[in-house]
């Protein structure tokens, strides 16, 4: 195994942080109660999920009230599209709309109530990964139900105007989801302001575990839950809180936001660096959405004439972990739907190699980065022309 | 000086994951790969080579072993090299051979090209034949011998290509699985059918795939080899020669399918004798060794586990060969494989077109 391995992976999972972590020690330890007990156990746990609810909420601009615990990014955006869409089909509003470069959850949530009789409607998107406005104002009219946009892409980091689109979906009665799983820390986030009515964070993007995430959802508005039990969550979310990863999700989200601005501006100099030093060595390198606003933490790449699964393997054996499209449960690496939505060519869309900046990212692992990458991309294109 | 990095193909079975744990014991810089080569819309479980599950067993045997593993995608090639092919040649009533076009077009080219991209000298997989001094030999298990299904692979890929199993019998790996710990696939059943037919009824890919209307799968004369009608048949994509299922009765000898005429859209029966070939026309052939010459005897198989028969090559033409056999041989089946051998070498082989039912003499050599 090479000696010092470097993580670019941030966007698929980030460490847990030492603060987050001690954080949570105490309620696998003594403070284990379950917050709907009325004994002292249950109170001390109660207390600290009530508090976690409070702080993630203050971090989103949000009351604790309209803070709703999940297992993750995914649950959240099921409970969005589809306790917004089967709250709202009665009265009349049938259409689902959304953006074709949305994170699986999404598409598979939309999908289903589209099963359920939804009218599914697509945005039209820049190449850059943008929505184009003109069809905003197209699709989303008085038939629609809910919509709902990413707000930084997960696999190029093209960044939605969310609070625009956000005030404009809104003056036509719909309901507005967002999914903000990347772009927690990212972008400015204030449920105070801005008109979403839904949001969605996940706590591994940032710091805390995995099987933790939340659901911002606007007081006032009616969902149906998923799951049917008992009342926590105010049966918006049955089954026994997860307190300790929502004490780690309150942590990681406040330590996430103080840091915010200098860690962006940590990230961005070293992505540019990246982007820069790449492209210094294989000029027909295609960084994609480089032309729209991007969060800083994400680099897609495309080198004519290689393929992503190739050259993974061969950058995790040199100890480098990117990723390449979506991942399908076996393991294999399908070309993502994301970059096809976006008409990139197929081949370049097989070639994608996307590297994701974060807490573990120096300025030396760009360095070897910038070394290791394109030696890499010169052997597969001479493999492929001599193949 | 850095170990040599060896690939190893390995779907989630005892015999490739032996193979893969006999290489690190070896000391070499293993890397484990499963190949996906299509999705079943549902799980079957226990299937070789590219269901979830054997995925899973892959990763957990190269977890075990302490080396990565990959999943590589090759979908869409075995989809149009293999399943394709596959298809069509049964539209034309021909008997595929699957495994065949699968090692030699989408598993051991694609493979090497895998193995060139991590700097891999070598690739590796679970079959039972051997290399020895750059030539494919039979497997050491007679009963187990898999180079019927290797034939086709390029000649360069040869000389990077390992087969650490080819040397046992499968009671042998089966002990080896046991003594290195590798617990989860022990005592895995063997894979006998087609990987992509999980049922083993292939009809229903032609199904699946063919027009309701094509004459593979329509209804059409049983006919004896003097061309009278003797029955009906529901597509003669669902015979193959030899098959006895499906043939009517009633005939003082017992009946098999001897051949199939797509033209007429005819299933031809006849008895065990007029199963007989005396000669095997073979297209698409590949040379492991450098090519034999017109006149040469040469041991051929022309089914999987068939025993070996001695024939001579009586024209040699390119890509196409034909083989008079010493003694007639039983359901020669155009679609199958003839794998030629010399003794343990493994010489090449072909596809056959056609059988002959009269020995060829050889042809009289200009002067």
């Amino acid at each position: 195994m090479p000696i010092d391995p470097i993580y670019l992976d941030h966007a698929a999972t980030t460490p847990v942080r030492e603060e987050v972590f001690e954080a949570m020690k105490p309620f696998f330890g003594p403070r284990f109660g379950n917050p709907s007990s009325t004994h002292r156990w249950g109170r001390e746990a109660r207390a600290a999920l009530d508090e976690a609810r409070e702080r993630v909420g203050r971090c989103l601009g949000a009351r604790a009230d309209e803070i709703c615990f999940t297992s993750g990014g995914t649950e959240a955006d099921n409970l969005a599209i589809l306790g917004a869409w089967r709250a709202l089909k009665a009265k009349g509003r049938t259409a689902v709309v959304t953006t074709p470069i949305e994170h699986k959850a999404i598409l598979g949530a939309v999908h289903q109530a589209a099963h359920e009789g939804a009218e599914e409607r697509f945005l039209g998107m820049t190449p850059d990964g943008v929505i184009d406005p003109a069809s905003f104002d197209e699709l989303v009219d008085e038939k629609v139900a809910v919509c709902s946009m990413m707000w930084v892409n997960n696999e190029i980091g093209s960044i939605q105007a969310v609070p625009e689109l956000s005030a404009k979906a809104k003056g036509r009665g719909a309901m507005v989801h967002t999914d903000a799983v990347q772009a927690f820390g990212k972008v400015t986030i204030d449920a105070q302001t801005q008109q979403f009515d839904f949001l969605t964070i996940s706590g591994h993007k940032f710091g805390a575990p995995k099987g933790i995430g939340a659901l911002f959802i606007r007081r006032g508005t009616h969902i149906e839950p998923l799951m049917h039990g008992g009342t926590q969550d105010r049966g918006r979310r049955p089954g026994t809180e997860n307190v300790a990863a929502a004490v780690g999700l309150a942590r990681a989200a406040e330590l996430t936001l103080a840091e915010g601005e200098a860690h962006c501006a940590r990230i961005r100099k070293l992505r540019d660096k990246l982007e820069a030093g790449i492209l210094a060595k294989i000029p027909d390198a295609v960084i994609h959405g480089r032309g729209a606003a991007r969060a800083p933490h994400i680099v897609n790449i495309s080198v004519p004439g290689t393929d992503s699964e190739s050259l993974l393997m061969a950058l995790d054996l040199r100890g480098i972990a990117a990723s390449g499209g979506s991942a399908c449960q076996s393991g294999s690496i399908d070309p993502s739907h994301v970059l096809t939505a976006l008409g990139v060519r197929p081949d370049l869309a097989s070639a994608a190699i996307r590297m994701s900046l974060g807490v573990l990212t120096t300025d030396q692992s760009i360095d070897r980065v910038i070394e290791i990458f394109p030696a890499l991309v010169a052997k597969a294109r001479q493999l492929a022309v001599a193949e | 000086m850095s170990r040599e990095r060896v690939l190893v193909a390995m779907s989630g079975g005892v015999d490739s994951s032996v193979a893969a744990a006999l290489l690190v014991e070896q000391g070499y810089d293993v890397v484990g790969a499963t190949m996906k080569l299509f999705c079943h819309g549902e799980d079957v479980p226990d299937r070789p080579c590219c269901s979830l599950d054997s995925v899973n067993d892959a990763r957990r045997v190269c977890e075990q072993l302490g080396i990565p593993h990959y999943v590589l995608n090759l979908e869409s090639r075995f989809g149009h090299d293999v399943v394709d092919n596959f298809v069509e040649e049964y539209a034309r009533g021909r008997t595929p051979i699957p495994c065949v076009r699968c090692n030699t077009f989408t598993k051991f080219r694609d493979f090497l090209k895998k193995a060139n991209a991590i700097d891999a000298q070598w690739i590796a997989t679970g079959h039972y034949a051997r290399v020895v001094d750059g030539e494919l030999r039979r497997g050491l298990d007679e009963n187990k011998d898999q180079t019927y299904f290797l034939w086709g692979i390029d000649c360069e890929v040869l000389s990077r290509m390992m087969l650490p199993v080819g040397g046992l019998d499968k009671a042998q790996t089966r002990a080896r699985a046991h003594a290195m710990g590798l617990e989860v696939i022990a005592e895995k059943p063997e894979s006998q059918e087609i990987c992509f037919v999980p049922d083993g009824d292939y009809t229903r890919i032609l199904e699946q795939r063919l027009p309701a209307d094509a004459p593979a799968l329509s209804r059409g004369p049983i006919i004896n080899s003097s061309g009278a009608i003797v029955g009906e048949h529901n597509g003669f994509a669902r015979y193959t020669i030899g098959q006895r299922r499906g043939v009517p009765g009633g005939f003082a000898h017992p009946m098999y399918v001897i051949a199939i005429r797509p033209e007429q859209r005819a299933v031809v029966i006849g008895t065990r004798d007029e199963l007989l070939g005396s000669g095997i026309i073979a297209r698409e052939v590949n040379w492991l060794t450098d090519a034999p010459s017109i006149g040469d005897q040469v041991s051929v198989r022309i089914r999987h586990r068939a025993p070996l028969a001695r024939a001579e090559i009586v024209r040699l033409n390119g890509q196409e060969i034909e083989l008079a056999l010493d003694e007639p041989v039983s359901a020669i089946t155009p679609g199958q494989s003839a794998v030629f051998y010399d003794g343990e070498r493994v010489l090449g082989g072909g596809f056959i077109e056609a059988s002959r039912s009269l020995r060829s003499a050889l042809p009289v050599l200009a002067a």
